[in-house]
């Protein structure tokens, strides 16, 4: 169960910095941010922070499935998790690219 | 023994019963396998034929065929029918029929869970026929939209059929996951380690998870909408604090991930087949693997991009159109591959390599047309056009309705035991190729002349006339493939001589038994060293006859296979499984009074129908396990394994894990549909929120402790041989706490008032049900305690209930709080 745990991991992390960067520029977006006193670039600030955070996050999983402490005994499944580490990785970085690249409410 | 003795002795103990009766009572997985192809194709014929009646229409302008009220049935009809009824249910046959089989196992997981899902996919799915017959099927296309599926717009029963009978016949597609899940990870043949799976287990696996996660949004949706249409309960109602977006966020997060669950199944009989074809092994097996996964969980990140044209800020756009341009790498890696291996190969040019052919060019220029899609300023011009409803009949059809029939080529040998002898077949091919790309290219073209999808005809002079004269001639002619297709597999099932065992010459498992395949699979289980096990030893079916393998003495009477450890393949457990039953037809004949009692608003019917689900779950689960420790049992070559009742980890204990998983997917869908109506609905924030007051949260708390730390001193004191009662009691007492807790939301809230209200009581109602859950299965557990079934070895049943409380005391604290969460900031 644990190599299943290791080939499922990245791309569910993936998943979940997606859908809550999606969250928090709807949230950013919406009329309670602006009641709340804050700003469209403090919104921007925190979403660079959240993709930053991911990417992190995604770059951390990847150097943990390579230690000697976590990597799966089994060849096969240690190649898969791996791969798996560097798709969600690269996911992570162009799926939400955007809150770097385009306009943020319009 | 010899191996006629072992034949018949193990026929006797796994066949289904005799004559007309089997068909109720079976619970054989190669049975029900059959069955649920045979009831999808059923099923793919009448939507078939709704589709001859839409060319029909659309074949001339201003076509007095059909009045736009029946042409809204039959196209919202065309599209549920081929999406629920045939394809999941197509995948799960195929996955039921196969998947033991492959795995080198005797049966499913669940063998009675396989029946019950059958017959609610049979009784939800005759739900929406006789609507269709009866004039009154669902109108509202099959996404099912409100406004226009609200019941203001659609005040008929017509949507309450969708709503209720996809929702039964979603029942059957959690139940096959569970099952697949379990089966794939747990039940295969001894030495199967994780890569030493067949490549179609992987698939299997990833599609049964993507069910299990993407279905419940879908469900979720459904009891929404039906609550708003039956109770006025406003979730979609902009004047009631309500957002129809919210539908179409919670259809799409299921109908995204659909695509792919429909895709992936076709993908791994790809990978299975054509190696076959090209006389060689699969090349890439690893990469195949995570393009799989990577596709699995990516398809999860796309679902906005059915919404682009809904005013969705840029940025949101941006992200599901990069997210929808990265999915198209993991699908080429799995192109690539599968070239490769016919590059390393030597193909032959048989049928099913034909359709797989077939398979190459449409989907690819289906995937295609989907990355023009995905690109925001294209989807806005085409967006309802019949460009989408060709370039989504190129994915469906290309990239699943081909692979199967290469799938029911290539294994119809195995089903039927005989050589295939009429060559209708090829003719097929032919035509459904030609005739289908004539209909579809045409389509799009006309969808790029602007025509929208869903209007029941058009005017003179637009230039659509020949073009959709075309599209419809296209679409008879491969009407007439997929009818000879049906009679080219009647007649060789029924008149064709009888074949070799393994025609193909491949190398994986379901070839090393008799055809058409005995009752119990395999009279031994082979011991696992390489994915293709028949191209290291050909003589392993001899080898399994005689009783060389695991399992294969059957004198203990019992139908028994074994599970292994999830990663080594190294053999765990015996499992006995239980013998033919009627209680699963049964169940689903009482389930389906759940629906039809909402249906024709007979709500005294509801609670007596679920009552009897009840009564028959606890007869169900009562027959199960044993009132003495066996010990470790002999199961061959020298090893002996204890059963799996008294194991920590059951299979009843995984099923629940991923039923849970299913359950915890749909209490999040809940909880995102809160907080988007929370953040974006107009008419929000409600006149006043909730406050929890003392007495809630400490109801909350003290009876989630109470049962969590009751059903853990239960187990302890059954560890140390004493008796669990105290435990027991306790937790019973803090299930009832968890329930008051959840009660005090309802009390204090009107259901219909805003939707804000109305989500706080679905949020309580789903808190309130799980409380009663635990507490009847605790109930139950002390029954069972007290009978004898749970002592000494046997506590895994005291597990499974743990879950489940450990399960309602996280939903209860997080369900609970969030409704409370607004008023404490107030």
């Amino acid at each position: 169960m644990k190599d299943i745990l290791r080939i499922s991991v990245p791309l569910t992390v993936w998943l979940a910095a997606f859908s809550a960067v999606y969250g928090l520029e709807g949230l950013v977006c919406s009329h309670r941010w602006a009641e709340a006193g804050l700003s469209l670039a403090a919104g921007r600030g925190i979403l660079l922070a959240a993709w930053a955070l991911a990417v992190a996050l995604q770059t951390m999983l990847l150097l943990v499935l390579r230690s000697p402490r976590f990597a799966s005994p089994s060849g096969f499944a240690r190649s898969v998790s791996l791969t798996l580490a560097g798709v969600a990785l690269v996911a992570t970085a162009w799926t939400l690219l955007p809150v770097a690249a385009t306009s943020l409410c319009l | 023994m010899n191996a006629l003795r072992r034949h018949r002795a193990l026929t006797r103990i796994w066949a289904s019963d005799p004559g007309w009766k089997g068909w109720f009572t079976t619970v054989n997985h190669t049975d029900l396998g059959r069955m649920f192809l045979f009831v999808a194709v059923f099923f793919f014929v009448i939507g078939g034929i709704l589709a001859m009646l839409i060319r029909a229409q659309l074949a001339t302008p201003r076509s007095a065929f059909v009045g736009p009220d029946i042409y809204n049935q039959i196209f919202t009809m065309h599209g549920t029918i081929m999406m629920f009824l045939f394809a999941i249910p197509l995948f799960e046959g195929l996955a039921v029929y196969l998947l033991p089989k492959i795995l080198g196992t005797r049966d499913l997981a669940f063998p009675r869970l396989t029946a019950y899902g059958f017959w609610c996919y049979v009784f939800g799915g005759s739900l929406l026929i006789v609507s269709l017959l009866a004039g009154i099927a669902p109108d509202s296309g099959w996404f099912m939209y409100p406004p226009l599926s609200s019941r203001i717009a659609s005040p008929g029963i017509n949507t309450d059929f969708w709503l209720l009978g996809i929702t039964f016949v979603e029942i059957s597609a959690i139940c096959a996951s569970v099952e697949i899940t379990v089966t794939v990870l747990r039940y295969r043949a001894p030495g199967m380690s994780l890569p030493r799976m067949p490549i179609f287990a992987w698939y299997a696996l990833v599609t049964a998870v993507m069910i299990l996660t993407g279905f419940p949004p879908l469900i979720l949706g459904s009891i929404l909408l039906e609550l708003e249409r039956a109770f006025g309960m406003p979730f979609f109602q902009v004047e009631h604090g309500g957002d129809s977006l919210l539908w179409q966020h919670l259809f799409w997060l299921f109908g995204h991930p659909e695509v792919y669950i429909i895709f992936l199944p076709a993908a791994g009989v790809v990978s299975m087949i054509l190696p076959v074809m090209a006389r060689t092994t699969l090349l890439g097996y690893g990469w195949i693997v995570a393009a799989a996964v990577t596709l699995g969980v990516l398809s999860f990140g796309l679902w906005v991009h059915h919404m682009f044209t809904t005013g969705i800020p840029h940025m949101g756009l941006a992200f599901f159109s990069a997210a929808s341009t990265l999915v198209a790498v993991p699908t080429g890696v799995q192109i690539f591959a599968w070239i490769g291996t016919i590059w390393k190969g030597s193909p032959q040019l048989k049928l099913p390599m034909m359709w797989i052919l077939a398979f190459f060019a449409t989907f690819v220029i289906g995937g295609l047309t989907g990355v023009m899609v995905a690109v925001v300023p294209f989807d806005w011009q085409v967006h309802d056009t019949h460009f989408i409803v060709a370039h989504l009949h190129y994915v469906l059809v290309g990239g699943f309705v081909f692979p199967m029939l290469a799938a029911l080529y290539y294994w119809m040998p195995h089903a039927t035991g005989r050589k295939r002898f009429f060559k209708l077949g090829e003719t097929a091919f032919w035509l459904i190729s030609i005739g289908f790309h004539v209909t579809f290219l045409a389509v799009h073209w006309v969808g790029l002349l602007g025509q929208r999808r869903r209007i029941h005809t058009y005017d003179e002079g637009q230039g659509w006339e020949v073009i959709n004269l075309v599209a419809s001639v296209g679409g008879f002619v491969t009407a007439v493939g997929f009818a000879l297709v049906i009679v080219d597999v009647a007649l060789n099932a029924a008149v064709a001589i009888r074949g070799s065992r393994d025609p193909w010459q491949a190398g994986t498992l379901e070839w090393a038994m008799p055809t058409p395949p005995p009752a119990y699979n395999f009279a031994s289980l082979p011991l696992i060293e390489s994915r293709n096990p028949l191209y290291d030893d050909p003589d392993l079916p001899v080898c399994l006859v005689r009783g060389e393998g695991y399992l294969g003495d059957p004198s203990r009477g019992r139908r028994e296979t074994l599970t292994l450890e999830v990663a080594s393949g190294k053999p765990a457990y015996v499992v006995i499984f239980p013998t033919n039953t009627a209680l699963p037809i049964l169940m689903a004949f009482v389930t389906g009074g759940i629906f039809v009692g909402m249906l024709l608003k007979l709500y005294w019917l509801v609670p007596l129908a679920a009552l009897g689900v009840a009564a028959i779950v606890v007869r169900w689960v009562w027959s199960l396990g044993s009132k003495r420790d066996e010990g470790p049992l002999e199961v061959g070559r020298g090893l002996t394994l204890p059963l799996a009742s008294e194991a920590a980890d059951p299979p009843g204990w995984w099923g629940s894990l991923f039923l849970l998983l299913a359950n915890a997917t749909l209490f999040g869908s809940l909880l995102f549909g809160y907080a988007f109506l929370w953040t974006v609905a107009p008419n929000w924030p409600p006149p006043n929120y909730l406050e929890p007051g003392l007495v809630g949260p400490a109801l909350v708390l003290g009876g989630t402790a109470l049962s969590m730390a009751g059903i853990r001193l239960a187990r302890w004191k059954l560890r140390c041989g004493g008796g669990p009662w105290l435990g027991l009691l306790l937790s019973v007492v803090g299930a009832v706490g968890t329930g008051m807790a959840a009660g005090t939301l309802l009390l204090r809230t009107s259901f219909d008032a805003h939707a804000y209200s109305a989500t706080i009581w679905v949020i309580g109602g789903y808190v309130l049900f799980h409380a009663g859950l635990v507490g009847g299965m605790i109930t139950f557990l002390t029954l069972r305690a007290a009978a004898g079934y749970v002592a000494g070895r046997r506590v895994g049943e005291a597990r499974i209930v743990q879950l489940w409380i450990d399960y309602t005391a996280a939903v209860a604290l997080l369900g609970l709080g969030v409704a409370w969460l607004p008023g404490v900031l107030t």
